[in-house]
């Protein structure tokens, strides 16, 4: 009975939360605060992706707050194990399901039996890295750094639901630094 | 000791940040290459307009320091001068402003007299000035401390002064009276 109980609770747990992401981890070089013009290296690691339900991994989306331009993909995903297919660059995509996708890395199929908007069998563990410049301005814009990892069950690529909630993976959060503009008294030789 | 300790930090901050002018700033009427400068940051521009005073940007738009000719009309102008910089990033400071006093001052015509002749006031506008020049007694004209000759006399006020020239001559000599 006591047993029964416990599967019961995780099944519920799992059901609730649905997450499949685990371990994720960064590292942003230079640390920040950050002014006009600074160039930022980011290293993103998915230490593994929980496919439940069979449920694969499918894309990484990279959140810039309004404060940084330039995004530049360095190192695409490397995923452990074997995978019929690629990730690709894109700046915006929409899957079958609606979802509006981009900027980032997503997985495209390429097994004869299967389907483009399947993800990768791969369960990880997936580093990228990619680089982003603060744009040039005079207010505090905002500078959130944040990663989103989908499952091919938001894309309409998989039908059997799950990961559906994992919350963006938060890296930085900061907005620009503005040096005060001080000028002197008007003076008269 | 502390006196001179006291005098050399005051002569380094004076080289070191310039001197500041107190506002408004006076200018004398019709003057030319007035020089106004706010400390420089050299990565930045500066924009500097002149609205009043009849004056006009001469040289140095864009950079610290500028040089202004200005007008003949006399008066206080708010914000004649007034100055924004603008960073590398290309934001814009707040605005400084500088408000000018043109001030014209005169001196009226004097003379000529003769010598022995009482103390006449030389009346220079606006008040509060300082004559200089031989004959000089206070605000007055004396002809007979100035002596024979022609006299510079000048009229001086918040930097700008004008002068006249005081002629005092001779008494005229008059003959005994002759019978033909």
């Amino acid at each position: 009975m006591k047993k029964l109980f416990t599967i019961l609770l995780l099944v519920i747990s799992l059901t609730s939360y649905s997450q499949c992401v685990f371990n994720q981890s960064r590292t942003i070089t230079p640390a920040g605060p950050y002014s006009p013009g600074q160039v930022v290296t980011v290293d993103y690691n998915l230490g593994h992706f929980y496919q439940l339900n069979v449920n694969w991994i499918i894309a990484f989306q990279i959140n810039l707050g309004a404060g940084w331009t330039n995004l530049t993909p360095l190192v695409a995903p490397i995923g452990g194990g074997s995978q019929s297919g690629y990730w690709l660059w894109d700046l915006q995509n929409t899957f079958p399901s609606g979802l509006n996708f981009g900027p980032g890395w997503r997985f495209v199929n390429t097994t004869w039996w299967g389907n483009p908007d399947w993800g990768s069998q791969s369960t990880g563990p997936f580093t990228m890295r990619f680089r982003v410049t603060v744009d040039q301005t005079c207010t505090p814009d905002n500078l959130s750094i944040s990663m989103s990892v989908f499952g091919d069950c938001l894309t309409g690529g998989w039908s059997n639901g799950a990961c559906c909630s994992d919350p963006a993976y938060n890296i930085y959060n900061g907005v620009v630094q503005i040096s005060p503009i001080i000028t002197s008294s008007i003076n008269h030789y | 000791m502390k006196k001179l300790i006291t005098i050399l930090f005051t002569i380094i901050g004076l080289v070191t940040y310039g001197q500041t002018t107190i506002n408004p700033d006076t200018v004398c009427a019709n003057a030319t290459g007035e020089q106004y400068f706010v400390t420089n940051t050299p990565t930045s521009t500066y924009t500097w307009t002149i609205t009043g005073g009849g004056g006009t940007l001469q040289t140095g738009q864009g950079t610290n320091s500028i040089t202004v000719d200005w007008g003949g009309v006399p008066g206080l102008y708010s914000n004649a001068v007034y100055v924004f910089e603008t960073n590398s990033s290309n934001c814009p400071g707040a605005l400084v402003n500088l408000d000018v006093y043109v001030l014209q001052i005169g001196l009226p015509v004097l003379g000529p007299f003769c010598i022995g002749d009482p103390l006449a006031a030389l009346g220079g506008t606006p008040l509060g000035g300082t004559y200089t020049g031989t004959g000089v007694v206070g605000n007055d004209f004396d002809p007979v401390v100035a002596g024979l000759g022609t006299h510079v006399i000048t009229y001086s006020l918040g930097g700008c002064s004008t002068t006249i020239n005081v002629t005092v001559n001779s008494n005229p000599v008059t003959g005994p009276i002759q019978h033909f």
